[in-house]
Protein backbone atom coordinates (compact mmCIF):
# COMPACT_ATOMS: atom_id res chain seq x y z
CA UNK A 1 0.00 0.00 0.00
CA UNK A 2 1.14 3.39 -1.24
CA UNK A 3 0.24 6.83 -1.34
CA UNK A 4 1.23 8.51 -4.51
CA UNK A 5 0.67 12.44 -5.18
CA UNK A 6 -0.56 13.65 -8.65
CA UNK A 7 -1.89 16.57 -10.02
CA UNK A 8 -6.03 16.08 -10.06
CA UNK A 9 -7.78 16.31 -12.87
CA UNK A 10 -8.06 20.10 -14.28
CA UNK A 11 -11.73 19.30 -14.40
CA UNK A 12 -12.20 17.20 -11.79
CA UNK A 13 -15.06 19.04 -10.34
CA UNK A 14 -16.50 19.30 -13.73
CA UNK A 15 -16.23 15.62 -14.35
CA UNK A 16 -17.67 14.32 -10.73
CA UNK A 17 -20.52 17.16 -11.39
CA UNK A 18 -21.25 14.96 -14.60
CA UNK A 19 -21.76 11.77 -12.60
CA UNK A 20 -24.36 13.59 -10.05
CA UNK A 21 -21.37 13.87 -7.43
CA UNK A 22 -22.88 16.97 -5.64
CA UNK A 23 -21.28 16.50 -2.89
CA UNK A 24 -17.59 16.57 -3.72
CA UNK A 25 -16.71 20.01 -1.56
CA UNK A 26 -18.76 21.67 1.22
CA UNK A 27 -16.76 24.12 3.42
CA UNK A 28 -13.48 22.33 2.91
CA UNK A 29 -12.70 19.14 -0.51
CA UNK A 30 -14.58 15.70 0.20
CA UNK A 31 -13.10 14.31 -3.09
CA UNK A 32 -9.72 14.68 -3.50
CA UNK A 33 -7.81 13.09 -6.30
CA UNK A 34 -4.33 14.88 -5.20
CA UNK A 35 -3.44 11.26 -4.43
CA UNK A 36 -4.28 7.68 -5.06
CA UNK A 37 -3.75 4.63 -2.86
CA UNK A 38 -1.68 2.09 -4.95
CA UNK A 39 -1.86 -1.72 -3.96
CA UNK A 40 -0.64 -5.05 -4.69
CA UNK A 41 -3.10 -7.59 -6.10
CA UNK A 42 -1.80 -9.30 -3.13
CA UNK A 43 -2.85 -6.59 -0.50
CA UNK A 44 -6.43 -6.80 -2.40
CA UNK A 45 -6.86 -10.23 -2.31
CA UNK A 46 -6.28 -10.19 1.67
CA UNK A 47 -8.41 -7.80 1.96
CA UNK A 48 -11.16 -9.10 -0.06
CA UNK A 49 -10.66 -12.77 2.10
CA UNK A 50 -10.74 -10.80 4.92
CA UNK A 51 -14.28 -9.37 4.28
CA UNK A 52 -15.48 -12.56 3.32
CA UNK A 53 -14.35 -14.32 6.18
CA UNK A 54 -15.71 -11.30 9.00
CA UNK A 55 -18.73 -11.49 7.00
CA UNK A 56 -19.70 -15.21 7.61
CA UNK A 57 -18.05 -14.02 11.29
CA UNK A 58 -20.73 -11.39 12.01
CA UNK A 59 -23.58 -13.76 11.21
CA UNK A 60 -22.37 -16.27 13.46
CA UNK A 61 -22.22 -13.65 15.85
CA UNK A 62 -26.09 -12.55 15.19
CA UNK A 63 -26.83 -16.20 16.32
CA UNK A 64 -24.52 -15.89 18.95
CA UNK A 65 -26.24 -12.76 20.37
CA UNK A 66 -29.33 -14.29 20.21
CA UNK A 67 -28.82 -17.51 21.78
CA UNK A 68 -27.45 -15.93 24.91
CA UNK A 69 -29.87 -13.14 24.99
CA UNK A 70 -27.01 -10.50 25.20
CA UNK A 71 -29.19 -7.50 24.48
CA UNK A 72 -28.31 -5.27 27.29
CA UNK A 73 -25.04 -5.57 25.62
CA UNK A 74 -26.01 -3.75 22.73
CA UNK A 75 -28.51 -0.95 24.74
CA UNK A 76 -31.32 -2.56 22.67
CA UNK A 77 -34.50 -2.29 24.00
CA UNK A 78 -36.42 -5.12 25.65
CA UNK A 79 -39.73 -4.09 23.42
CA UNK A 80 -37.89 -4.60 19.63
CA UNK A 81 -36.06 -8.15 20.50
CA UNK A 82 -39.12 -10.24 19.22
CA UNK A 83 -39.26 -8.14 15.87
CA UNK A 84 -35.49 -8.44 15.83
CA UNK A 85 -35.41 -12.35 16.18
CA UNK A 86 -38.56 -12.62 13.72
CA UNK A 87 -36.53 -10.81 10.96
CA UNK A 88 -33.60 -12.86 11.65
CA UNK A 89 -35.71 -16.06 11.34
CA UNK A 90 -37.71 -14.55 8.95
CA UNK A 91 -34.68 -14.68 6.53
CA UNK A 92 -35.17 -10.87 5.93
CA UNK A 93 -32.87 -9.54 3.55
CA UNK A 94 -30.07 -7.17 3.61
CA UNK A 95 -28.40 -5.81 0.85
CA UNK A 96 -24.54 -4.38 2.00
CA UNK A 97 -21.97 -3.11 4.61
CA UNK A 98 -18.80 -1.61 5.02
CA UNK A 99 -16.13 -2.99 7.05
CA UNK A 100 -13.41 -0.15 8.20
CA UNK A 101 -9.83 -1.47 8.43
CA UNK A 102 -6.55 -0.24 9.28
CA UNK A 103 -4.09 -1.71 7.16
CA UNK A 104 -0.39 -1.60 8.69
CA UNK A 105 3.07 -3.07 8.83
CA UNK A 106 1.12 -6.34 7.13
CA UNK A 107 -1.77 -6.30 9.48
CA UNK A 108 -5.21 -5.73 8.64
CA UNK A 109 -7.25 -5.21 11.67
CA UNK A 110 -10.98 -4.08 11.61
CA UNK A 111 -12.02 -1.22 13.66
CA UNK A 112 -15.90 -1.18 13.16
CA UNK A 113 -18.56 -2.53 10.70
CA UNK A 114 -20.82 0.00 9.42
CA UNK A 115 -23.22 -2.17 8.70
CA UNK A 116 -26.94 -0.18 8.97
CA UNK A 117 -26.36 2.94 7.39
CA UNK A 118 -22.66 2.96 5.71
CA UNK A 119 -22.39 5.94 3.06
CA UNK A 120 -19.61 6.69 0.98
CA UNK A 121 -21.24 3.91 -1.65
CA UNK A 122 -21.31 5.93 -4.80
CA UNK A 123 -17.56 7.36 -4.67
CA UNK A 124 -16.66 3.99 -4.10
CA UNK A 125 -18.40 2.41 -7.13
CA UNK A 126 -19.20 5.13 -9.13
CA UNK A 127 -17.05 8.05 -8.60
CA UNK A 128 -13.60 6.24 -8.12
CA UNK A 129 -14.27 3.86 -11.04
CA UNK A 130 -15.11 6.78 -13.37
CA UNK A 131 -11.67 8.69 -12.32
CA UNK A 132 -9.29 5.02 -12.87
CA UNK A 133 -11.03 5.07 -16.40
CA UNK A 134 -9.61 9.25 -17.21
CA UNK A 135 -5.93 8.15 -15.17
CA UNK A 136 -5.45 4.81 -16.44
CA UNK A 137 -7.99 2.84 -17.70
CA UNK A 138 -5.73 0.00 -18.21
CA UNK A 139 -5.16 -0.48 -14.69
CA UNK A 140 -7.57 -2.45 -11.75
CA UNK A 141 -9.06 -1.24 -9.13
CA UNK A 142 -11.21 -3.36 -6.40
CA UNK A 143 -14.48 -2.30 -7.49
CA UNK A 144 -17.31 -4.74 -8.21
CA UNK A 145 -19.64 -2.41 -6.18
CA UNK A 146 -21.96 -1.71 -9.02
CA UNK A 147 -22.74 -5.29 -10.31
CA UNK A 148 -22.67 -6.82 -7.32
CA UNK A 149 -25.38 -4.15 -6.29
CA UNK A 150 -27.20 -5.02 -9.54
CA UNK A 151 -26.71 -9.25 -9.22
CA UNK A 152 -27.88 -8.38 -5.68
CA UNK A 153 -31.16 -6.71 -6.35
CA UNK A 154 -31.62 -9.75 -8.77
CA UNK A 155 -31.43 -11.78 -5.70
CA UNK A 156 -33.43 -10.16 -3.31
CA UNK A 157 -36.50 -9.93 -5.48
CA UNK A 158 -37.61 -13.55 -5.01
CA UNK A 159 -37.38 -12.58 -1.18
CA UNK A 160 -39.69 -9.09 -1.45
CA UNK A 161 -43.20 -8.74 -0.92
CA UNK A 162 -45.48 -8.29 -4.09
CA UNK A 163 -45.44 -4.60 -4.82
CA UNK A 164 -42.87 -1.80 -5.39
CA UNK A 165 -39.78 -1.37 -3.20
CA UNK A 166 -40.04 2.27 -1.99
CA UNK A 167 -36.64 4.18 -1.27
CA UNK A 168 -36.02 6.23 1.99
CA UNK A 169 -33.91 8.97 3.39
CA UNK A 170 -33.71 12.34 4.97
CA UNK A 171 -35.16 15.18 2.73
CA UNK A 172 -32.37 17.73 3.53
CA UNK A 173 -29.15 15.40 3.01
CA UNK A 174 -27.58 15.38 -0.31
CA UNK A 175 -25.33 13.16 0.71
CA UNK A 176 -27.92 10.66 1.69
CA UNK A 177 -29.71 11.30 -1.39
CA UNK A 178 -27.24 10.29 -4.01
CA UNK A 179 -26.30 7.01 -1.59
CA UNK A 180 -30.05 5.99 -2.19
CA UNK A 181 -30.91 7.09 -5.10
CA UNK A 182 -27.40 5.01 -6.47
CA UNK A 183 -29.40 2.33 -4.54
CA UNK A 184 -32.09 2.75 -6.25
CA UNK A 185 -30.61 2.93 -10.14
CA UNK A 186 -29.17 -0.51 -9.85
CA UNK A 187 -32.52 -1.85 -8.12
CA UNK A 188 -34.32 -0.22 -11.35
CA UNK A 189 -31.65 -2.24 -13.36
CA UNK A 190 -32.12 -5.39 -11.45
CA UNK A 191 -35.90 -5.02 -12.88
CA UNK A 192 -37.59 -3.87 -9.62
CA UNK A 193 -40.35 -1.78 -9.30
CA UNK A 194 -39.39 1.32 -7.57
CA UNK A 195 -40.18 4.37 -5.87
CA UNK A 196 -38.91 7.44 -3.48
CA UNK A 197 -40.65 8.71 -0.37
CA UNK A 198 -38.24 10.19 1.85
CA UNK A 199 -38.52 9.04 5.51
CA UNK A 200 -39.86 12.35 7.03
CA UNK A 201 -43.02 12.38 4.52
CA UNK A 202 -44.11 8.49 5.07
CA UNK A 203 -47.12 8.17 6.97
CA UNK A 204 -48.93 5.22 8.80
CA UNK A 205 -52.55 4.56 8.40
CA UNK A 206 -54.50 3.99 11.35
CA UNK A 207 -57.47 2.26 9.76
CA UNK A 208 -55.44 -0.58 7.50
CA UNK A 209 -52.49 -0.30 10.29
CA UNK A 210 -50.11 0.31 7.11
CA UNK A 211 -47.63 2.86 6.04
CA UNK A 212 -47.82 4.83 3.48
CA UNK A 213 -46.25 6.98 0.83
CA UNK A 214 -47.24 10.60 -0.12
CA UNK A 215 -49.63 8.99 -2.40
CA UNK A 216 -51.12 7.01 -0.47
CA UNK A 217 -49.81 4.27 -1.62
CA UNK A 218 -49.09 1.35 1.13
CA UNK A 219 -45.66 0.34 1.78
CA UNK A 220 -44.84 -3.85 1.65
CA UNK A 221 -40.91 -3.30 0.67
CA UNK A 222 -39.25 -0.19 2.04
CA UNK A 223 -35.11 0.36 1.91
CA UNK A 224 -34.12 2.73 3.91
CA UNK A 225 -30.97 4.84 4.68
CA UNK A 226 -31.92 5.72 8.36
CA UNK A 227 -30.67 3.74 11.70
CA UNK A 228 -32.47 1.43 13.16
CA UNK A 229 -32.08 3.12 16.73
CA UNK A 230 -34.02 6.62 15.09
CA UNK A 231 -36.66 4.61 13.91
CA UNK A 232 -37.24 2.73 17.28
CA UNK A 233 -37.35 6.07 18.57
CA UNK A 234 -39.26 7.96 16.34
CA UNK A 235 -42.97 8.65 16.66
CA UNK A 236 -43.82 5.79 14.27
CA UNK A 237 -41.44 3.04 15.21
CA UNK A 238 -44.07 1.75 17.61
CA UNK A 239 -45.90 0.67 14.64
CA UNK A 240 -43.10 -1.62 12.78
CA UNK A 241 -44.01 -4.74 14.23
CA UNK A 242 -47.97 -4.02 14.29
CA UNK A 243 -47.46 -3.39 10.40
CA UNK A 244 -49.94 -5.33 8.99
CA UNK A 245 -48.09 -5.61 5.61
CA UNK A 246 -45.17 -7.05 7.37
CA UNK A 247 -43.01 -4.40 5.22
CA UNK A 248 -39.96 -5.40 5.02
CA UNK A 249 -37.55 -2.89 5.79
CA UNK A 250 -34.16 -2.65 4.18
CA UNK A 251 -31.56 -3.05 6.09
CA UNK A 252 -33.70 -5.89 8.27
CA UNK A 253 -34.16 -4.83 12.11
CA UNK A 254 -31.17 -7.86 12.59
CA UNK A 255 -28.58 -5.49 11.51
CA UNK A 256 -29.04 -3.97 14.80
CA UNK A 257 -26.98 -6.03 16.00
CA UNK A 258 -24.33 -5.47 13.59
CA UNK A 259 -23.71 -1.80 13.35
CA UNK A 260 -23.34 -1.66 16.90
CA UNK A 261 -19.70 -1.63 18.29
CA UNK A 262 -21.02 -3.89 21.24
CA UNK A 263 -20.32 -6.19 18.12
CA UNK A 264 -16.23 -5.80 18.45
CA UNK A 265 -15.86 -7.59 22.06
CA UNK A 266 -18.56 -9.73 20.96
CA UNK A 267 -16.62 -11.09 18.16
CA UNK A 268 -13.21 -11.03 20.11
CA UNK A 269 -14.78 -13.17 22.56
CA UNK A 270 -15.95 -15.54 19.79
CA UNK A 271 -12.86 -15.21 17.91
CA UNK A 272 -10.46 -14.77 19.96
CA UNK A 273 -6.54 -13.66 18.31
CA UNK A 274 -8.12 -14.09 15.37
CA UNK A 275 -5.50 -12.19 13.32
CA UNK A 276 -8.26 -9.60 11.91
CA UNK A 277 -9.53 -8.55 15.11
CA UNK A 278 -8.23 -6.55 17.76
CA UNK A 279 -8.71 -7.57 21.21
CA UNK A 280 -12.09 -5.66 22.67
CA UNK A 281 -13.69 -5.47 25.91
CA UNK A 282 -16.71 -3.61 27.88
CA UNK A 283 -14.18 -2.58 30.04
CA UNK A 284 -10.43 -1.22 29.69
CA UNK A 285 -9.61 -4.94 30.63
CA UNK A 286 -6.30 -4.35 31.72
CA UNK A 287 -4.98 -2.51 28.27
CA UNK A 288 -2.64 -0.06 28.58
CA UNK A 289 -3.28 1.25 24.98
CA UNK A 290 -6.79 1.29 24.30
CA UNK A 291 -9.78 3.52 22.22
CA UNK A 292 -12.85 3.92 23.84
CA UNK A 293 -15.36 4.20 21.59
CA UNK A 294 -19.19 4.76 22.17
CA UNK A 295 -21.61 1.69 21.06
CA UNK A 296 -23.41 3.90 19.14
CA UNK A 297 -21.84 7.01 17.33
CA UNK A 298 -21.11 7.97 13.71
CA UNK A 299 -18.75 9.99 11.84
CA UNK A 300 -15.88 9.42 14.85
CA UNK A 301 -17.50 11.02 17.25
CA UNK A 302 -16.64 10.86 21.11
CA UNK A 303 -13.55 8.92 20.82
CA UNK A 304 -11.21 8.85 23.38
CA UNK A 305 -7.34 7.40 22.70
CA UNK A 306 -5.29 6.31 25.60
CA UNK A 307 -1.99 5.75 25.83
CA UNK A 308 -0.26 4.46 28.81
CA UNK A 309 -3.06 6.40 31.07
CA UNK A 310 -2.22 9.26 28.72
CA UNK A 311 -5.34 10.62 26.81
CA UNK A 312 -3.29 10.72 23.10
CA UNK A 313 -6.49 11.92 21.04
CA UNK A 314 -10.14 12.52 21.56
CA UNK A 315 -13.13 13.55 19.64
CA UNK A 316 -16.38 15.85 20.97
CA UNK A 317 -20.11 14.35 19.98
CA UNK A 318 -23.62 13.79 21.76
CA UNK A 319 -23.34 10.22 21.62
CA UNK A 320 -22.12 8.03 24.30
CA UNK A 321 -25.06 7.71 26.79
CA UNK A 322 -26.06 4.03 25.97
CA UNK A 323 -22.34 2.69 26.91
CA UNK A 324 -18.82 2.24 25.17
CA UNK A 325 -16.04 -0.34 24.07
CA UNK A 326 -12.72 -0.45 24.51
CA UNK A 327 -10.40 -1.88 21.88
CA UNK A 328 -7.05 -2.04 21.55
CA UNK A 329 -5.63 0.69 20.48
CA UNK A 330 -3.83 0.09 16.65
CA UNK A 331 -3.09 3.79 15.05
CA UNK A 332 -3.50 4.22 11.49
CA UNK A 333 -0.63 4.73 9.68
CA UNK A 334 0.53 7.58 8.22
CA UNK A 335 1.14 8.72 4.80
CA UNK A 336 2.65 12.42 4.20
CA UNK A 337 0.80 13.21 7.87
CA UNK A 338 -2.46 11.15 6.05
CA UNK A 339 -4.44 8.94 7.43
CA UNK A 340 -6.23 6.51 5.57
CA UNK A 341 -9.11 3.57 6.58
CA UNK A 342 -10.16 0.91 4.10
CA UNK A 343 -13.62 0.84 3.82
CA UNK A 344 -14.47 -3.03 2.17
CA UNK A 345 -17.70 -3.51 0.97
CA UNK A 346 -20.10 -6.74 1.39
CA UNK A 347 -22.51 -6.93 -1.28
CA UNK A 348 -25.31 -9.46 -1.10
CA UNK A 349 -22.97 -11.60 1.11
CA UNK A 350 -20.15 -10.73 -0.97
CA UNK A 351 -16.88 -8.71 -0.90
CA UNK A 352 -17.32 -6.45 -3.37
CA UNK A 353 -15.05 -3.25 -3.40
CA UNK A 354 -13.31 -0.96 -1.69
CA UNK A 355 -13.04 2.84 -1.08
CA UNK A 356 -10.09 4.60 1.47
CA UNK A 357 -11.15 7.90 3.77
CA UNK A 358 -8.56 9.66 4.47
CA UNK A 359 -7.55 12.17 7.77
CA UNK A 360 -5.39 14.59 8.99
CA UNK A 361 -5.73 12.86 12.50
CA UNK A 362 -5.73 9.07 13.57
CA UNK A 363 -9.67 10.26 14.26
CA UNK A 364 -11.39 9.39 10.91
CA UNK A 365 -14.05 12.19 11.08
CA UNK A 366 -16.50 14.17 8.91
CA UNK A 367 -13.85 16.10 7.60
CA UNK A 368 -12.43 13.63 6.10
CA UNK A 369 -11.12 13.19 2.32
CA UNK A 370 -12.67 10.12 0.12
CA UNK A 371 -9.15 9.14 -1.90
CA UNK A 372 -9.54 7.35 -5.23
CA UNK A 373 -7.51 3.75 -5.22
CA UNK A 374 -5.67 1.19 -7.94
CA UNK A 375 -4.33 -2.14 -8.32
CA UNK A 376 -0.64 -2.23 -9.64
CA UNK A 377 1.37 -5.06 -9.10
CA UNK B 1 -16.35 -10.73 -21.24
CA UNK B 2 -12.51 -11.45 -22.72
CA UNK B 3 -10.74 -13.59 -20.82
CA UNK B 4 -8.73 -10.66 -19.20
CA UNK B 5 -11.42 -8.83 -17.99
CA UNK B 6 -12.21 -12.16 -16.11
CA UNK B 7 -9.15 -11.54 -14.01
CA UNK B 8 -9.88 -8.43 -13.45
CA UNK B 9 -11.51 -6.51 -9.89
CA UNK B 10 -13.54 -3.79 -11.41
CA UNK B 11 -16.40 -3.61 -13.30
CA UNK B 12 -15.89 -4.33 -17.16
CA UNK B 13 -19.02 -1.46 -18.10
CA UNK B 14 -20.74 0.63 -15.88
CA UNK B 15 -24.45 2.44 -16.81
CA UNK B 16 -26.48 4.17 -14.72
CA UNK B 17 -30.11 4.56 -15.39
CA UNK B 18 -31.72 6.59 -13.16
CA UNK B 19 -28.95 9.23 -12.92
CA UNK B 20 -28.05 9.00 -16.31
CA UNK B 21 -31.53 9.83 -17.27
CA UNK B 22 -31.91 13.09 -14.23
CA UNK B 23 -28.47 14.61 -15.84
CA UNK B 24 -29.99 13.86 -19.39
CA UNK B 25 -32.94 15.41 -18.61
CA UNK B 26 -31.19 19.01 -17.95
CA UNK B 27 -30.46 19.70 -21.50
CA UNK B 28 -33.80 18.21 -23.20
CA UNK B 29 -32.23 16.02 -25.59
CA UNK B 30 -34.03 15.49 -29.05
CA UNK B 31 -35.58 12.39 -28.72
CA UNK B 32 -33.91 9.35 -30.55
CA UNK B 33 -33.91 5.67 -29.42
CA UNK B 34 -34.08 5.33 -26.00
CA UNK B 35 -35.88 3.63 -23.10
CA UNK B 36 -38.01 5.86 -20.98
CA UNK B 37 -37.41 6.49 -17.37
CA UNK B 38 -40.27 8.29 -15.25
CA UNK B 39 -38.91 10.32 -12.82
CA UNK B 40 -40.04 13.60 -10.68
CA UNK B 41 -37.72 15.75 -8.46
CA UNK B 42 -39.79 16.07 -5.67
CA UNK B 43 -41.50 12.28 -4.58
CA UNK B 44 -44.81 14.35 -3.98
CA UNK B 45 -45.13 15.39 -7.34
CA UNK B 46 -46.02 13.58 -10.92
CA UNK B 47 -44.14 11.38 -12.51
CA UNK B 48 -42.45 13.43 -15.48
CA UNK B 49 -41.08 10.71 -18.83
CA UNK B 50 -37.63 11.41 -19.37
CA UNK B 51 -35.48 10.05 -21.89
CA UNK B 52 -32.08 8.06 -20.97
CA UNK B 53 -29.60 7.04 -23.28
CA UNK B 54 -29.57 3.51 -22.76
CA UNK B 55 -27.27 1.77 -25.03
CA UNK B 56 -26.63 4.86 -26.93
CA UNK B 57 -23.04 5.88 -26.94
CA UNK B 58 -23.60 9.74 -26.86
CA UNK B 59 -24.70 9.45 -23.37
CA UNK B 60 -23.27 6.94 -21.29
CA UNK B 61 -20.08 6.40 -19.95
CA UNK B 62 -17.94 2.79 -20.67
CA UNK B 63 -14.88 1.43 -20.62
CA UNK B 64 -15.17 0.49 -23.63
CA UNK B 65 -16.37 3.57 -25.40
CA UNK B 66 -14.62 5.80 -23.12
CA UNK B 67 -15.69 8.97 -21.53
CA UNK B 68 -18.56 10.57 -23.31
CA UNK B 69 -20.49 13.71 -21.80
CA UNK B 70 -23.26 15.91 -22.99
CA UNK B 71 -23.19 19.03 -24.26
CA UNK B 72 -25.08 21.35 -21.25
CA UNK B 73 -24.56 19.21 -18.35
CA UNK B 74 -25.10 20.95 -15.71
CA UNK B 75 -23.35 20.74 -11.74
CA UNK B 76 -25.67 19.28 -9.48
CA UNK B 77 -27.89 16.32 -10.04
CA UNK B 78 -30.47 17.64 -7.27
CA UNK B 79 -30.83 21.27 -6.53
CA UNK B 80 -31.80 22.23 -3.14
CA UNK B 81 -35.33 24.48 -2.12
CA UNK B 82 -36.06 25.95 1.32
CA UNK B 83 -37.57 29.06 2.82
CA UNK B 84 -36.59 32.27 4.80
CA UNK B 85 -37.95 32.97 8.44
CA UNK B 86 -36.25 35.73 10.48
CA UNK B 87 -34.06 36.13 8.02
CA UNK B 88 -32.46 32.53 7.97
CA UNK B 89 -32.40 30.25 5.48
CA UNK B 90 -33.38 26.46 5.89
CA UNK B 91 -33.34 24.39 3.17
CA UNK B 92 -36.04 21.61 2.77
CA UNK B 93 -34.55 19.42 0.77
CA UNK B 94 -33.70 18.41 -2.75
CA UNK B 95 -35.18 18.64 -6.17
CA UNK B 96 -33.88 17.93 -9.32
CA UNK B 97 -32.97 21.19 -11.62
CA UNK B 98 -33.36 19.48 -14.79
CA UNK B 99 -37.54 17.98 -14.49
CA UNK B 100 -40.11 20.18 -15.72
CA UNK B 101 -41.96 22.19 -13.15
CA UNK B 102 -44.73 19.82 -12.86
CA UNK B 103 -42.36 16.90 -11.78
CA UNK B 104 -40.76 18.92 -9.43
CA UNK B 105 -44.22 20.88 -7.78
CA UNK B 106 -45.14 18.54 -4.67
CA UNK B 107 -46.61 18.96 -1.57
CA UNK B 108 -44.40 17.85 0.79
CA UNK B 109 -43.18 20.26 3.85
CA UNK B 110 -42.42 24.30 2.42
CA UNK B 111 -44.04 23.49 -0.48
CA UNK B 112 -47.79 22.35 0.64
CA UNK B 113 -49.89 21.59 3.62
CA UNK B 114 -49.45 18.24 4.47
CA UNK B 115 -47.10 17.59 7.19
CA UNK B 116 -46.17 13.77 8.13
CA UNK B 117 -43.05 13.69 10.19
CA UNK B 118 -43.47 10.46 12.77
CA UNK B 119 -40.07 9.43 11.18
CA UNK B 120 -37.19 11.64 10.63
CA UNK B 121 -37.16 13.86 13.55
CA UNK B 122 -33.53 12.50 14.62
CA UNK B 123 -30.69 13.78 12.93
CA UNK B 124 -29.57 15.71 9.57
CA UNK B 125 -27.43 12.75 7.78
CA UNK B 126 -26.95 9.28 8.80
CA UNK B 127 -23.23 9.58 6.99
CA UNK B 128 -21.11 6.61 9.13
Amino acid sequence: MQRISIPPRNNWQSAVEKLGFGFHTTDIPYWDESAYYKFMLSEINRIESATQELWDMCLGAVQYVMDNNLYHRFAIPDGAIPYIEKTWQEDHPAIYGRFDFCYKNGHLKLLEFNADTPTSLYEAGIVQWFWLQDFDKSKDQFNSVHEKLIDGWKTLASYLRPGKLHFSCLKQTLEDLTNTEYLRDCAMQAGLDTKLVFIDDLGWDNSTRTFMDLENESIRNIFKLYPWEWLLRDDFGKNIPEDANQAFWIEPAWKMILSNKALLPILWEMYPNHPNLLPAWFDSHGMNRFVKKPILSREGANIEMVDNGQLLQSSDGGYGQEGYVFQELFELPAYDGKYPVIGSWVIAQQAAGMGIREADSLITDNKSRFVPHMIDG
Amino acid sequence: MSPFNKKLKKSAHIQLVLITAILASCHKPTPHHQRRVFMRGDTTAPYNGVRNYYGDDNGYYSSNNGYHHHSHLWYYAFRPYGHYYNGSYTRAGYYSGGLSAHANTGRNGFKGSITRGGFGSHGFSVSS
